[in-house]
């Protein structure tokens, strides 16, 4: 029996209309103003009819900003470019040092294991700004303020506990006796990790490492402080455009697509495995 | 206090059309019989069940207790006891309170109450754990609490989905036993769900053999083993399972011969005397027919089908031989221990009263212990 | 030479002790199911076998060589799973070709190999399947398979029939034991199933409470048993047991009848015993003669045989077994006679539940 009524359906409709509103009204409304100037932004009241232009785009990628106080050189491509850099190579080291790790937390009991693993997921428990000055201290003195390395090390802060804790779910998931089998089978402890644990674990890999990438993309404290203007991300390099004469509404708008055009890509591409990873779906036989 | 329940052409048809479990169920439990429902998982039997506790609605038919329509009826005015597949004791009570919570509605003396679970619990060997609560049991003696608490109300029918699935091995034989003798003791009227014929031939009057929603036949367990009505119910019933061989048929006057398809040549030949002028007469117009004899009918002797010993296996009062006849696996069943080396030659006798003869087209049966059906 | 031994293997996590004092030899080529209930510590003892555990104390040795320090993919042994453990992300042809990849051979070879224990399987036409595509009955074969693939010296099988249904399991039983004959490797079976460890063992070794209490053949488990455990285990309906003292001229007393069995249990006149006697030699006649008289509860058919529920005079209750076919099956509410066939009755110490005797045909 169908017990959908019309009302029901319309209701239905309606209501997620409405958190669809919700969500992604600011983004197309960011959407818009990247396509405005400075002044049909601000005019009052506002108005959704305008000429599209393609000047906040242009200034961004050729670097110049002409404001009425004067002509200014942005890094924003620079800043983009920084951002892609730090948070891949972030992820990527994360998931090298996080992946086998996982797997030994899931794995084998052994001294203080529970401990150390509950340490490494109370580093997300902080706020960064306890760490930062001491932070900052340290990394003068080691010469990494300023450099990449230092960043994505710091950035280990964000990523490890991330894919340490997602990932030990999944591996604690998959029957041991299948990697048992896998052993008996004749296969070595480190074939068993690569061919059996790590492939079934994947789903979980995948949306644990899209995770770390997304908060390593939108990180700001750490690389504001630990960093100055050529090694920047976006994040921080929007800070650029609030300028002497003024906010710059229309490039800030075109920066935001910009920026967050990698990370909504790469979420709407690995969807399926996001939803199937967070939700720790267990690994069947 | 037993009723006879009837039911009349029901239909049950879930999801707009999509799924037809029960198709014009027609059968009648007289006052006192035991019923079993038996069949696979999705042949339809837990919904006749829970169609006639009131669970679910009827699509098309009617139910009627003692004459008395009741399918309409909300399950509580039903007058029907049932005991759960999972048990569905309640937690916060007792073994003990669970049992007695049945004849609170009957208006007993403390004393009738206590003398009746006592007697339940003696009966199902749950006295040890009457004061314990339910979680701090084994499934095995929740599911004797649960079916106490369904046996010990008075009804006019009684209800057992799966009642004894998860029951102890050890415990099974007797429990059954006990069961039976107090079903009829009682005179209830009784209906069995089970997918285990071991459970469903232990215990019920009759069974009702179901698959694909439709009831394939309903008749004693003896008669279903004897005279099945079709080739499923045949291969369905018994264990070790029915042994079924394509044959083609040849009858020359003199003798009825099988001869069994791929084995190389080999046929079970017969006089012809053997069998009634009718079926001979009904097995002219037939060539291809599926030929079934039970692993007990299979004896190893000195005549009949050459075949090469695979397995041999005693079972402590019974012996289990498998044989194969050019790649066709045949079982035989003995109540005496026989040593049969295994790559061994033997010959198995198949006596004309042990054929089971079915249509090779739609599997109805044809001729049971050489007599037309 | 013993192909497999084991020398008081114990085995404890943390407190909890699974395993005391285990020792078995297997030769090369036998079939040794152990069998006990479930919880007993089975599973646990064939993957220390398998190295995949390692033993609190004992040595486990194969061809003589001790396995300590031998790692669980160099032991040579092919092992299945009670819940398969298929590689769910490798097709069946790849989960039965992983031992043969990882002893580096030819994908002719391998393709070769998987052909050969396919077809013995009956699987050949599901190769490609993946595990989740596969019945309940193919994944079980394919665990199989890929257990026999490198053709092991030895065999672990870990419950392999717990998980498909009844009919199934009935064919593999009559099937395995020819598929391990061919397989020429020694076996360790495990199952809860008395008929599958009677069917296909060489011997028996039952395992209750983390010991073996008795390591025998089918048949002489099944006619000596060694305590009254063990008579409980094997034998559908379960042996009748009944608490009595023996009388002077070996008689036994049921719920206060005085019975006659076997003049030889006079040795142990006056001593508390549980009386033990197996359905099936409870002998069943309808006459009036003399005897123990009973009347039948419930009549109750189990497969080709009948099961009686019986209560004597005093009250003492009795399972009979008897072929459906004999000509003299009770019906329901009728009295009887009965006796005991001694050969199928037994005495066990009421206090150790140690075996004491065995009737006498």
């Amino acid at each position: 029996m169908d017990h959908t009524s019309n009302l029901e359906r319309i209701i239905r409709g309606g209501l997620i209309a409405l958190v669809l509103i919700f969500f992604l009204f600011p983004i197309f409304w960011i959407v818009l103003m990247s396509f405005q100037t400075n002044e049909t932004i601000l005019r009052i009241p506002p108005s959704i009819f305008f000429e599209p232009t393609l000047s906040n785009y242009s200034a961004l990628i050729t670097g110049k900003l002409k404001t009425t106080a004067g002509n200014l050189d942005l890094a924003f491509m620079k800043n983009l470019w920084n951002s892609v850099l730090l948070s891949t190579l972030s992820v990527a080291l994360s998931l090298i040092l996080g992946v086998p790790a996982a797997y030994a937390f899931a794995r084998f009991r052994f001294r203080l294991g529970e401990d150390i693993a509950f340490t490494l997921l109370s580093f997300r428990f902080a706020p960064p700004l306890l760490v930062l000055l001491p932070l900052s201290l340290y990394f003068k003195q080691l010469g990494l303020t300023n450099t990449y390395i230092g960043l994505i090390w710091v950035y280990q802060l964000i990523c490890l506990p991330l894919i340490l804790w997602i990932v030990r779910g999944y591996f604690e998931d998959i029957s041991p006796d299948i990697e048992h089998a896998y052993r008996i089978a004749g296969n070595s402890w480190w074939q068993t990790f690569r061919k059996i644990a790590v492939p079934l674990a994947m789903p979980g890999i995948a949306a644990a490492g899209l995770l770390a990438f997304i908060f390593a993309w939108n990180n700001f404290v750490f690389a504001l402080i630990l960093a100055s203007a050529d090694k920047q991300p976006v994040t921080v390099g929007a800070l650029a455009f609030v300028t002497a004469s003024g906010i710059q509404y229309g490039q800030i708008a075109a920066a935001i697509v910009l920026s967050i055009a990698p990370t909504l890509a790469l979420a709407l591409y690995a969807q399926r495995y996001l939803v199937e990873g967070l939700s720790l779906g267990a690994v069947k036989g | 206090m037993s009723s006879e329940l009837v039911l009349k052409n029901v239909d049950k048809i879930y999801g707009a059309g999509a799924v037809h479990a029960v198709k014009d169920l027609s059968f009648a439990v007289k006052p006192g019989e035991i019923t079993a429902l038996l069949g696979s998982s999705g042949c339809g039997k837990t919904s006749t069940l829970r169609m006639i506790a009131g669970f679910e609605t009827l699509t098309n038919g009617s139910i009627e207790l003692d004459g008395r329509p009741i399918h309409m009826l909300p399950p509580a005015q039903r007058g029907v006891a049932m005991a759960f597949e999972t048990y569905s004791l309640y937690p916060p009570l007792t073994i003990a309170e669970n049992i007695s919570f049945a004849l609170k509605a009957q208006k007993l003396g403390s004393q009738d109450v206590n003398k009746r679970v006592k007697d339940m619990a003696e009966l199902l060997e749950i006295g040890d754990v009457l004061n314990k609560y339910p979680s701090s049991v084994s499934g095995g003696q929740q599911q004797r609490a649960s079916l106490g608490r369904a046996l010990v109300r008075k009804a006019g029918l009684y209800l057992l989905d799966e009642p004894m699935g998860q029951l102890e091995p050890q415990l099974r034989a007797v429990l059954r036993g006990r069961i039976k003798h107090y079903l009829r003791e009682h005179d209830c009227t009784t209906i069995l769900v089970t997918h285990d014929q071991t459970e469903a031939n232990a215990l019920a009057d009759r069974i009702a053999v179901m698959e694909g929603g439709v009831l394939q036949q309903y008749a004693t367990p003896a008669e279903l083993k004897v005279r099945p009505a079709n080739l499923f119910v045949g291969t369905f019933i018994g264990e070790p399972p029915m042994n079924v061989f394509p044959v083609q048929v040849k009858d020359d006057g003199k003798t009825v011969d099988f001869a069994i398809e791929g084995s190389g040549g080999q046929s079970l030949s017969y006089a012809a005397a053997d069998f009634s002028q009718t079926l001979r007469n009904r097995l002219k117009g037939e060539t291809a027919l599926m030929l079934g004899v039970r692993p007990h009918a299979v004896r190893i002797g000195k005549q009949g089908l050459k075949a090469r010993v695979v397995t041999c296996q005693w079972l402590g009062d019974q012996t289990h031989i498998a044989s194969e006849i050019a790649g066709r696996t045949v079982v035989s069943v003995s109540h005496e221990q026989i040593a049969a080396k295994p790559a061994s030659e033997v010959f198995l006798g198949i006596e004309p009263g042990d054929l089971h003869i079915f249509s090779s087209g739609n599997g109805a049966a044809i001729a049971h212990g050489a007599q037309l059906v | 030479m013993p192909h497999l031994e084991l020398a008081s293997i114990s085995k404890a996590f943390k407190t909890n002790k699974v395993l005391a004092d285990i020792s078995l030899t297997a030769d090369a080529g036998e079939i040794v199911v152990i069998f006990g209930p479930s919880g007993t510590g089975k599973t646990v003892l064939l993957r220390l076998i398998a190295g995949v555990e390692e033993p609190t104390s004992g040595t486990i040795s194969i061809d003589s060589q001790d396995m300590a320090d031998v790692a669980p993919e160099h032991r040579d042994v092919g092992m299945a799973f009670q819940n398969f453990a298929l590689f769910p992300h490798l097709n069946a042809f790849e989960n039965i070709a992983s031992p043969l990849r990882a002893r580096s051979q030819s994908d002719a070879q391998v393709k070769s190999g998987v052909g050969r224990v396919a077809k013995l399987l009956k699987i050949d036409h599901v190769l490609g399947h993946a595990p989740r595509q596969l019945s309940n009955g193919q994944k079980q074969r394919t665990a199989l398979a890929r257990a026999l693939a490198s053709s092991p010296k030895l065999l672990l099988l870990d419950d392999p029939l717990r998980n498909v249904d009844a009919k199934l399991r009935f064919e593999m039983r009559l099937e395995l034991p020819r598929l391990l004959r061919q397989a020429k490797s020694t076996v360790l079976y495990v199952t809860q199933d008395y008929k599958e460890a009677m069917a296909l063992a060489d011997r028996i070794a039952v395992l209750a409470e983390g010991r073996f209490i008795q390591i025998a053949t089918p048949a002489d488990i099944y006619r000596n048993p060694a305590t009254v455990g063990v008579a409980r285990l094997f034998g559908d309906p379960t042996i009748n047991l009944a608490e009595t003292t023996i009388g002077a001229d070996g008689s036994i007393e049921l719920a206060g009848e005085k019975v006659a069995i076997d003049k030889s249990y006079g040795i142990f006149a006056g001593k508390n015993v549980s009386f033990g006697v197996r359905p099936e030699a409870v002998e069943v006649m309808n006459g009036r003669g003399a005897g123990l008289k009973a009347q039948v509860m419930a009549v109750t058919p189990l497969n080709e045989r009948t099961v009686l529920l019986l209560q004597t005079k005093a009250g003492a209750e009795l399972l009979a077994s008897l072929p459906s076919s004999s000509a003299s099956i009770p019906k329901a509410e009728n009295e009887v006679t009965i006796a005991f066939n001694p050969a199928g009755t037994h005495l066990f110490d009421r206090e150790t539940g140690a075996a004491l005797a065995r009737g006498r045909a």
